[in-house]
């Protein structure tokens, strides 16, 4: 098999829904701007070499719908030949779109193309604004619906996850942002272009501007300011607003190539993908899904937990987090993830609970700033993982490349 | 030229401002909310807009927050109202056509502001004073003649919306046609029950009110009673509010009380009962110690937390001024009241009795009748604002003299004169002429005794305003069983009144509509439903008769329980298909089955109190009476037919979680946000028009030309709604938001709504949707938590969550 090479990487800044600065931009906008970064980023490719755009999105319908991969690589003036998908395993699927492209190189069906995910949550809801579902299996087997926040809390109970570690975990998530934020270790965001509609007087006008940080970020967040949090998904429960992920606006996108391509159009890529695995788990207690797809494609890739330089493990739940750190051997050594730390390795400038999750666009969100930071840091290998709705967990590693 | 009310300032903005712009914003009027400029504000302070309206702000959003609520909608109704301060905004003062005055009682500053007012004011605007106790005269007599023209007082009680006394007090030059308008205006667009006062110290309500209180303190200290002795006798027993005489002075707050009451001490140097308004020492104790009642957490009485987190009541004993324990204290007099099926029977047996309780009320029924009299005609010219002026502004169910008429009047002054009370000349003279009642009526006509003429004359009263007692009296009862009558409202309209407890609705009276229907048909152009319950709110109908039901249910005559729910489908439905039109006048509460039967009449015309709700799920049931039926089809016919519904889940979602939530509507108004009430429904501000407004409405649906509705098909959202609530559920029970039974009751609900297992949109019989409802409501019964839950509801009027 070849290899699949990740030669440029971006996101746009993620922004809270409803009252963030990303929530009246149209999610097509957001993604062409994540496309020409991607493309600026990689010097002598020009936007006509790329065959394909795969654009991971939960809910792809409305304002996403209508195929919005191929809608958007129009509206970035990429030519008629650049085709384009949307492609949907909800939390995961940016990282499906990648894990495609990568496929596809590595079949040699295809020399470059572009993995992405989008995500508008103020645009178009999570759940979707139809959600229907199926009446005769919803009466008997509801879970594979069933409410995120409801799962985390069944993860919460059953693996005996504290509100205290919760908590702290989130706090942590908070800092560690705080502190990237402050010294611009973002180096992956695009400055994004945004609009919106303010009232005056009688009127809208719509205005626009520049957006290039994460605002969902709270640099005053304090363990007992989480711990004043009421429950938001059960009655006697323990999963806050404030250690679960945000809900958020945003877009990202990686550059593809094969060997060929690379050494053709000259550039130096940042990592290869060595393996992509999905595994499925019980659908009432989603959350515990990386714990299953980090080993197996750990085992894919011939490579042991110890091996691993740099995690992003997403931050859907503190609660599910904190249960798959703790079947991988990482939580009890919390010099790995402690915003206090220096030695740390996991989430390190912070993850969803900061950062928001912005579902479809996650997977391509994560593997920006694993990139990045792989980059930075020069860690050899990178893992991401996140845990699915409905009962799954996906998971990459990448190799830095020297 | 003809006078409007477009836009009316309301200076002050404190709980009486406060609920006053917000009543005014409800009838659809611009208001102004002005403040002062606080006084402790620093330099930067004064030049920053909102710091200089930081008054009156916090009194808008404290009436925005106040519980029972002020507004009827807050959405609509608060963007009516602006709000500024007396510095920055007082030339606006000159758009508006009434500016009422609410500021603090003190004479200067009134006296200032008005000044102040005469300058900016609009010629020929209508300005108001609230004041409970400044005379008038006093207020204006620095005022130009054309201000005093249209200068008045207008009192209303608190809280604003919920009581129906409006006190106008004339000045001594203000012109007829401003006192018209503004009674009229009180009337029909605020909802309010007028009474003339004179230019009196406190006026009507409160010189009688406090005089009452005053002295059932002064008797309770002279003979020993305790304070929940004092309040068990003066509450519901001798029909007054629940809260008698302690805890209505716990709710108004023992500073305004003692207030009002060294006021009328101030005032009246020649009332004869001057010494009442002395407020006893135990009293001046707890003010100095901010024991002022609810508003500072404990009063008479109070609430503690103990150590093993249990509240304990407490009540002060007026002989330490230190807590004790409550208990609940009664007497022979109260128990014996107990068993007697009128208010005037359980006077009797109070004030004539012979125990120490009996004595005390004896004691102060008799001196505040006695009082009373001697008040005309020095603060009104009759009886009937008097007794007005206590049932509207007190809750009082009788006004002082029908509660004298109710003990007897001959009886009650011969005890007096055994006692050594002075009976007034005027009620002895009334005595002497050989009329015995204050209140009579004469070829059916209500008719009140006047002290001026020593004769009797006929209350004035509106047209609008149907008493269903009068004409009960007066020989218009069609046709009557023991929970519900017939009555001719005239022009061939007539009314079924419930008279059941709380008006429940049971078996006999579903007979009884099915038999005055056939008679209205028979004889009548149209039908309305409505009642003249006493109470606040009252009571239009609290629901259906469990009891009946769930005996059948203990017995397994379940058959039996689905027959009735046919006879149930067949009189609303009977109802809704009549070949004359049917109006719904509900009020008050409003629920379950009460509730059932306005949504199937053809119009609504609803008080602006209306508290609806489809609550059947806190029994453990679905609605039996087509409520979900006619709920769903004013969520899908409220749109033109010509509008596609692609997502018919944004109308489901919430006509369900009516139903599923047992969401009881906090207004009128509220009730057209959640689909009980149509567009083409009416909301009526005053209470006492509501059978009169009724009526008009099925004189003009007749006049109009009225065909009944025409059976139709039903769109439905069908199987999607299914699985959408089957999912959804799970969360719901997952989180522990929802008990087994009452999941299992909502999913019912949520079949029953969507029309069943059939495809999105389509289009249902009105009798598929009847067989759904009927078997969920059978299969209901047959479970043994539903048994258990309506049992509960019975038995403690609460709903239990299994």
């Amino acid at each position: 098999m070849k290899e699949a090479y990740i030669v440029s990487s971006v996101r746009t800044p993620g922004c809270r829904r409803g009252k963030g600065a990303l929530a009246q931009t149209r999610p097509e906008e957001l993604l062409v701007q994540a496309l020409d970064a991607v493309i600026d980023r990689a010097p002598g490719v020009e936007k006509d070499v790329v065959e394909d755009v795969m654009t991971g999105c939960a809910f792809p319908e409305a304002e996403q719908g209508l195929n919005i991969g191929r809608v958007a690589a129009q509206m970035a003036k990429f030519p008629d030949s650049t085709c384009g998908a949307t492609v949907n395993r909800f939390c995961s699927a940016g990282l499906e779109a990648i894990a495609l492209q990568a496929m596809r190189i590595k079949a040699g069906w295809c020399d470059v193309a572009i993995g992405s995910g989008v995500e508008s949550m103020s645009i178009v809801p999570m759940g979707g604004n139809m959600p229907r579902p199926h009446p005769e299996w919803a009466k008997e087997n509801p879970d594979v619906y069933m409410s995120m926040g409801v799962t985390a809390e069944n993860v919460a109970t059953r693996y005996n996850v504290s509100r205290e570690m919760m908590d702290e975990f989130a706090f942590h998530s908070q800092m560690k942002a705080s502190n990237a934020k402050a010294n611009k270790l973002y180096k992956e965001i695009v400055p994004t272009k945004a609009t919106k509609y303010v009232q005056k007087g009688d009127t809208w006008v719509k205005e626009s501007f520049i957006q290039d940080f994460d605002d969902g970020i709270r640099e005053s967040t304090t363990a007992e300011g989480l711990g004043k949090l009421r429950a938001v998904f059960s009655a006697t429960g323990s999963v806050t607003a404030g250690n679960s992920s945000q809900t958020t606006d945003g877009a990202a996108a990686s550059l593809l190539m094969s060997g060929e391509a690379v050494e053709k159009y000259g550039i130096k890529p940042i990592a290869k993908i060595v393996a992509y695995a999905v595994a499925g788990c019980r659908a009432d207690e989603m959350g515990v899904g990386p714990a299953y797809a980090v080993p197996k494609a750990l085992a894919l890739a011939g490579l042991k937990v110890e091996d691993i330089g740099l995690w992003e493990l997403n931050e859907a739940f503190a609660s599910q987090c904190i249960y798959a750190m703790q079947q991988l051997g990482l939580y009890d050594q919390r010099e790995l993830w402690e915003s206090t730390s220096d030695k740390r390795i996991i989430n390190v400038n912070g993850g969803a609970i900061a950062l928001g999750h912005p579902l479809g666009c996650t997977g391509a969100k994560l593997c920006a700033q694993l990139m990045n930071e792989m980059r930075e840091r020069g860690v050899k290998y990178g893992v991401e993982s996140m845990c699915i709705g409905g009962g799954m967990g996906a998971a990459a590693v990448f190799e830095l490349c020297e | 030229m003809q006078r409007r009310i477009r836009k009316v300032a309301v200076i002050g903005s404190g709980i009486m401002g406060g609920g006053i712009a917000a009543l005014l914003a409800g009838a659809g009027v611009e208001v102004l909310l002005l403040d002062i400029v606080p006084f402790d504000l620093t330099d930067d302070e004064k030049k920053d807009p909102k710091a200089r309206n930081r008054m009156v702000e916090t009194g808008f959003n404290a009436a925005l927050k106040s519980k029972p609520p002020l507004f009827y909608d807050k959405k609509n109704d608060a963007p009516m109202i602006s709000i500024g301060n007396l510095d920055d905004d007082f030339d606006k003062l000159a758009e508006c056509d009434w500016i009422v005055e609410v500021v603090v009682e003190n004479l200067k500053i009134k006296q200032q502001l008005f000044k102040r007012i005469e300058g900016i004011r609009k010629a020929g605007s209508i300005v108001s004073s609230n004041t409970s106790g400044i005379p008038l005269k006093d207020m204006s007599a620095d005022l130009s003649e054309e201000m005093c023209q249209h200068f008045l007082g207008t009192h209303f009680f608190n809280p604003v919306r919920y009581m129906h006394l409006l006190e106008l007090i004339p000045g001594e030059k203000t012109t007829p046609e401003v006192l018209d308008f503004v009674a009229n205006f009180g009337e029909v667009m605020l909802g309010k029950g007028i009474v003339w006062a004179k230019d009196t110290p406190n006026f009507i309500g409160n010189r009688i009110g406090i005089h009452g209180i005053g002295k059932a303190m002064q008797v309770m200290l002279e003979d020993g009673l305790s304070i929940p002795e004092v309040d068990a006798i003066f509450g519901a027993p001798m029909g007054r509010p629940k809260t008698a005489i302690f805890k209505t002075s716990d709710l108004v707050g023992l500073d305004t009380m003692s207030h009002v009451s060294s006021n009328t001490y101030d005032l009246c140097v020649d009332d004869e009962e001057r010494d009442t308004f002395i407020v006893p020492d135990f009293v001046k104790k707890m003010v100095e110690n901010k024991q002022l009642g609810n508003k500072t957490k404990g009063g008479f009485y109070k609430k503690e937390l103990t150590p093993d987190w249990k509240w304990a009541r407490k009540v002060i004993d007026p002989t330490t001024g230190e807590y004790v324990d409550l208990d609940r204290p009664t007497f022979p007099c109260l128990d014996a009241a107990k068993k007697c099926a009128t208010t005037a029977e359980k006077l009797q047996t109070i004030v004539y009795g012979d125990d120490k309780g009996a004595k005390f009320a004896w004691k102060v029924s008799a001196a505040a009748c006695i009082y009373s009299a001697n008040r005309i005609p020095e603060i009104s010219d009759t009886i009937v604002e008097i007794d007005n002026a206590m049932k509207w502004g007190y809750n009082f169910e009788m006004g002082p003299f029908e509660q004298w008429d109710a003990i007897g009047v001959e009886k009650s002054v011969a005890k007096m004169e055994a006692d050594g009370m002075a009976v007034p000349e005027n009620v002895k003279k009334m005595l002497a002429s050989g009329a015995t009642t204050f209140y009579k009526l004469e070829d059916g006509k209500k008719m009140f005794f006047d002290f001026a003429s020593n004769g009797y004359k006929a209350l004035q009263t509106n047209e609008k305003a149907i008493v269903l007692d009068d004409l009960r009296a007066n020989g218009k009862v069609v046709k009557t069983v023991p929970s519900c009558s017939l009555i001719d409202l005239g022009d061939g309209v007539y009314c079924i009144e419930f008279h059941s407890k709380m008006n429940a609705l049971n078996g006999e009276m579903l007979d009884f509509m099915k038999e005055a229907g056939k008679y209205v048909e028979e004889n009548g152009v149209g039908m309305v439903i409505g009642n003249q319950a006493g109470g606040m709110p009252g009571a239009f109908s609290a629901g259906g008769d469990l009891a009946f039901m769930l005996g059948l249910a203990k017995d397994g005559k379940f058959e039996e329980i689905d027959t009735f729910i046919k006879g149930v489908h067949e009189g609303i439905m009977g109802t809704k298909y009549a070949p004359y039109p049917v109006v719904a006048a509900p009020y008050g509460l409003a629920l379950g089955g009460g509730c059932e039967i306005c949504l199937s009449a053809d119009r609504i015309v609803a008080h602006t109190d209306l508290f609806m709700g489809l609550v059947e799920i806190g029994a453990g049931l679905v609605p039996g009476g087509g409520g979900m039926i006619h709920l769903w089809r004013n969520y899908i016919e409220s749109k033109p037919g010509a509008g596609k519904l692609t997502d018919h889940a944004g109308f489901f979602i919430q006509a369900f979680m009516c139903v599923a939530q047992a969401k009881v509507s906090s207004s009128a108004a509220d009730a057209r946000k959640n689909g009980f009430l149509r567009p083409t429904d009416r909301i009526v501000a005053n209470k006492d028009n509501l059978i009169g407004e009724a009526k008009k409405e099925v004189l003009k649906m007749v006049d109009d030309g009225y065909a009944p509705p025409r059976k139709k098909k039903t769109e439905v959202f069908g199987r999607e709604a299914l699985g959408m609530i089957w999912a959804e559920m799970l969360n719901m029970s997952a989180g522990g938001y929802i008990t087994p039974h009452m999941e299992a009751i909502a999913k019912k609900i949520a079949v029953c709504m969507a029309g069943g297992d059939v495809p999105k949109g389509s289009l249902v019989s009105e009798e598929h949707l009847m067989t759904l409802e009927r078997e969920a409501f059978v299969d209901l019964w047959k479970t043994e938590n539903t048994q258990k839950m309506a049992a509960n509801i019975i038995k403690t009027g609460k709903p239990l969550f299994l």
